[in-house]
C-alpha cells in the first residue's frame, strides 16, 4: 500500500511492505512496535533505533518528530490521483489568514481593514503568558476582514484577520 | 530547625522547596489554585491547601489568603521562591508582622533591590560600576527621547518594578521609541502593577554574569562563584552554566569582590545574586535578584552546597559552617530550561495536556521539574516545565552529556525548547564559548524545525501508523482498543527463526 504523507508542506512517498518500505526511490527495512497504553512506539529503520510519539488528531497524525510536535497528513494513492485530477489542492491553504497561535488576550489590532501592509509589518498583538506576542504579515498583502478587536480573548486557531493577496484587490 | 515551613509558589521551585524541607525533615505546608489541584506540588507537600482561583492575582499572588493558611496550618516560616510574592517587600513585611519567618532578606534590603533605579543610586554610591544610563524613571516617551539622547542608541528600556523581561524593549532609533516605550508601560503595568519605566544604555555583545552570595545574620557573607547566563531570547534565560568559560581566576576576584560589597552596602542576609554584564574586561552592575534564582542547580552541582537548604537554615538563625576559603568549583554545570513555548514561532507559549513525559537519567543528570503525565498547561503561570542540569569534569563532557540527556527527554503534548536546547548543544560557537546576550539571535537557524533524518523516521512511522490504523478499522479484533502492540517482525516470526 502506497501514502504520501505531508509535513510542514513537504511531501513522501512511502510503500508499505512486509517488514520494508520505499521511501522515495529507496528501500529500507522497519520494524514498529507501539507501547501500550501510551503514544510512543520504537522504530527500527535499517537497525536504527527511532523513538516515535504520534497520535491521531481529526484524521491526521500529531508526530513528535527530535521535540518537535509536526502534523502529519496521510492520504493513499487512489485519493492522490482524485486530487490530482480535480485539482484540489486539499485542506492546508492558511496563507491568507491570521489565525491565534496561542489562546490569550488582543492587545491591540495594528492595522485596519482594506489597509496595505508589509512583509513584517505587525497586524495585531496578543497577549498570553503575561507576554506580549506581535503577529507579522508575511508577504505584501491587503486587509481584507478583521474579526477581532482590543480586548477580545481569542482561543488557539481562532480566525483573527483575513488578508487578501495584492492582486485579487 | 523550623518544625513547619510553607511554600507560597508552584511548579519545579516548590518542588524544589519541598525536596529541601523533606531532607532537613521540615514538615511542607503547599498553597495551590484551582487550575493546580492536580499539580506535581501539591501531590509532593505533605499537607496542601487551596488559596483561589487560577489566575494568579487571585491565589498565588493573593498574600491575605496565603497568611491565613500559614496561620491554620501552624507554619513557623514561609518560603516565596521566585516570581509571584518573593520580591514584593509589602509581602516580606507582612509575613513578620504576622509572626512568621521570611525566608529570604529583609522587606528594606527587597524595596531597595526591587526599585531598579534606587538599587543603581545606591550601587553607585558604593562604587559599584553600572551601566551607563540615567537613574530617574522616565515619565513619558518625550522625557525618555531626552534622556537616549544623552545615554546615546541603542538604548534599553526596563520597567522599575521589572525582572524576567517583562516590559523591556530594545529602542535602536529615536523613530522607534515612542512605540516601544508604550508597549514597555502596557506590559509593566499588566506584569507588576507599575508601568515606571527608565532607559540605560544598551551594550553591543556583552556576556551575562552573575555572582551567588550566601549571608546569615551573623556576619558572615560569602560568594560561590559566578554563573553565565549569556543564552538568552527576550531577555529571559535559556541556558545557564557554572563557572564561565571566560573568567580568569583574577577577574572571578574582581566581580566576586564588586558583588559582596554590593550586598554589604544593603545589609545581605539570605542567598542573593548580583547580575553583571561584562565586555571584554569591563563589567557593569545589572540588578541584585533578593531571592532564590532559577538558575541556582548549576552553583549547587559546582560548589556541592544544596542553596535552598542554606536559605532555610539562614532564615532559621544558623551560622554558615564554611568560610570563603571552603568554596571550591569542581567541574562544570549547564542547565537547559524546558519550557512551553515553540522556538520556531519566536517562543510563543504553548498550551495543552503533557500526554508523554520521559525524563533522562544515568550520570551526572539531575531534573528539576513541576509537570507530570497528565498534566494540563495552560495560560495563567510562566512557561517554564523543568530544567535539565547535568554536571561533569570539564565544558566539554558536560556539553556531550547535556546532548545525551536531551535525546533521552520526551516531552509530548506541548510544544516545548527542546529541539532549540539539542541544535545549541551541537553548534560550535557554543562549545567554544564565544557566548554574547545576542546569542541566540546571531544563531537565527537554532530555531529551526527537526533535522532532515529525524523527518525521514517521521515520515516512515507515519505511514506506517496510518497503514496499521486502516488495517485495525477493517478488522476489529476482541479485547484489542487499537494500540499495536506486536511488531511485524513479531507478527510474521522473528527473522532468526526464519532462516
Amino acid at each position: 500500500m502506497r501514502y504520501f504523507v505531508t509535513i510542514r508542506g513537504k511531501t513522501v512517498s512511502v510503500e508499505v511492505g512486509t517488514g520494508e518500505v520505499r521511501v522515495g526511490d529507496e528501500t529500507v527495512s522497519v520494524d514498529l512496535a507501539g507501547i501500550r497504553g501510551t503514544d510512543m512506539s520504537t522504530l527500527l529503520m535499517d537497525g536504527t533505533s527511532y523513538r516515535v510519539v504520534a497520535r491521531r488528531d481529526g484524521g491526521c497524525w500529531v508526530v513528535d518528530v527530535g521535540g518537535c510536535h509536526e502534523v502529519a497528513e496521510v492520504i493513499d494513492e487512489r485519493t492522490a490521483v482524485i486530487r490530482e485530477m480535480t485539482g484540489d489542492p486539499g485542506p492546508s491553504n492558511g496563507a491568507r489568514t491570521i489565525r491565534a497561535p496561542m489562546p490569550g488576550l488582543v492587545v491591540r489590532v495594528e492595522v485596519d481593514e482594506a489597509d496595505r501592509v508589509e512583509p513584517g509589518q505587525g497586524l495585531v498583538i496578543i497577549e498570553a503568558m503575561k507576554m506580549e506576542n506581535e503577529l507579522r504579515a508575511e508577504a505584501s498583502a491587503w486587509v481584507e476582514r478583521i474579526h477581532v478587536s482590543r480586548g477580545d480573548a481569542v482561543e488557539k486557531g481562532q480566525l483573527l484577520i483575513d488578508l487578501a493577496p495584492l492582486s485579487d484587490a | 530547625m523550623f518544625e513547619a515551613l510553607l511554600i507560597a509558589n508552584r511548579g519545579e521551585i516548590a518542588v524544589r522547596i519541598i525536596r529541601a524541607c523533606r531532607e532537613l525533615g521540615v514538615r511542607s505546608i503547599a498553597v495551590f489554585s484551582e487550575a493546580d489541584r492536580l499539580a506535581p506540588h501539591v501531590l509532593e507537600a505533605d499537607e496542601a491547601y487551596p488559596i483561589g482561583a487560577a489566575p494568579a492575582a487571585e491565589s498565588y499572588l493573593n498574600a491575605d489568603r496565603v497568611l491565613d493558611v500559614a496561620a491554620r496550618a501552624k507554619a513557623q516560616a514561609i518560603h516565596p521562591g521566585y516570581g509571584f510574592l518573593s520580591e514584593q517587600a509589602a509581602f516580606a513585611r507582612a509575613v513578620t508582622d504576622a509572626g512568621f519567618v521570611f525566608v529570604g532578606p529583609s522587606a528594606e534590603t527587597i524595596a531597595t533591590m526591587g526599585n531598579k533605579t534606587e538599587a543603581r543610586r545606591r550601587m553607585q554610591e558604593v562604587g559599584v560600576r553600572v551601566v551607563p544610563g540615567v537613574t530617574e524613571p522616565a515619565g513619558n516617551p518625550e522625557e525618555a527621547g531626552a534622556m537616549a539622547e544623552d545615554v546615546g542608541y541603542p538604548v534599553l528600556l526596563k520597567a522599575v518594578a521589572g525582572g524576567g523581561g517583562k516590559g523591556m524593549r530594545v529602542v535602536e532609533a529615536p523613530k522607534d521609541l515612542a512605540k516601544s516605550f508604550a508597549a514597555a508601560q502596557r506590559e509593566a503595568q499588566a506584569a507588576f502593577g507599575d508601568g515606571t519605566i527608565y532607559l540605560e544604555r544598551f551594550l553591543e555583545r556583552p556576556r551575562h554574569i552573575e555572582i551567588q552570595l550566601l549571608g546569615d545574620s551573623h556576619g558572615n557573607l560569602v560568594h560561590l562563584g559566578e554563573r553565565e547566563c549569556s543564552i538568552q531570547r527576550r531577555h529571559q534565560k535559556l541556558v545557564e552554566e557554572a563557572p564561565s568559560s571566560v573568567l580568569t581566576p583574577a577577574l572571578r576576584e574582581s566581580m566576586a569582590a564588586m558583588a559582596l560589597k554590593a550586598a554589604r552596602a544593603v545589609g545581605y542576609v539570605g542567598a542573593g545574586t548580583v547580575e553583571f554584564l561584562l565586555e571584554g574586561e569591563d563589567f557593569y552592575f545589572l540588578e541584585m535578584n533578593a531571592r532564590l534564582q532559577v538558575e541556582h542547580p548549576v552553583t549547587e552541582m559546582v560548589t556541592g552546597i544544596d542553596l535552598v537548604q542554606w536559605q532555610i537554615r539562614l532564615a532559621c538563625g544558623e551560622s554558615l559552617d564554611f568560610d570563603q576559603d571552603d568554596v571550591a568549583l569542581t567541574g562544570h554545570a549547564i542547565e537547559c530550561r524546558i519550557t512551553s513555548e515553540d522556538p520556531r514561532r519566536g517562543f510563543l507559549p504553548s498550551t495543552g495536556h503533557i500526554s508523554y513525559l520521559e525524563l533522562p537519567s544515568g550520570p551526572g543528570v539531575r531534573w528539576d521539574g513541576g509537570i507530570r503525565a497528565g498534566y494540563e498547561i495552560g495560560l495563567h503561570y510562566d512557561p517554564l516545565l523543568g530544567k535539565l542540569i547535568v554536571h561533569a569534569a570539564s565544558r566539554a563532557d558536560a556539553i556531550r552529556r547535556m546532548a545525551r540527556a536531551l535525546d533521552e527527554l520526551v516531552v509530548t503534548g506541548v510544544d516545548t525548547g527542546v529541539p532549540f536546547h539539542r541544535r545549541l548543544m551541537l553548534e560550535p560557537d557554543f562549545v567554544n564559548g564565544d557566548l554574547s546576550i545576542r546569542f541566540v539571535e546571531e544563531h537565527p537557524q537554532l530555531l529551526d524545525g527537526p533535522a532532515d533524518e529525524d523527518l525521514r523516521a517521521a515520515f516512515v512511522a507515519v505511514a506506517l501508523l496510518e497503514h496499521d490504523h486502516r488495517q485495525h478499522r477493517q478488522i476489529p479484533r476482541v479485547g484489542d482498543n487499537g494500540a499495536n502492540t506486536l511488531s511485524a517482525w513479531q507478527q510474521a516470526g522473528w527473522p532468526w527463526r526464519q532462516e
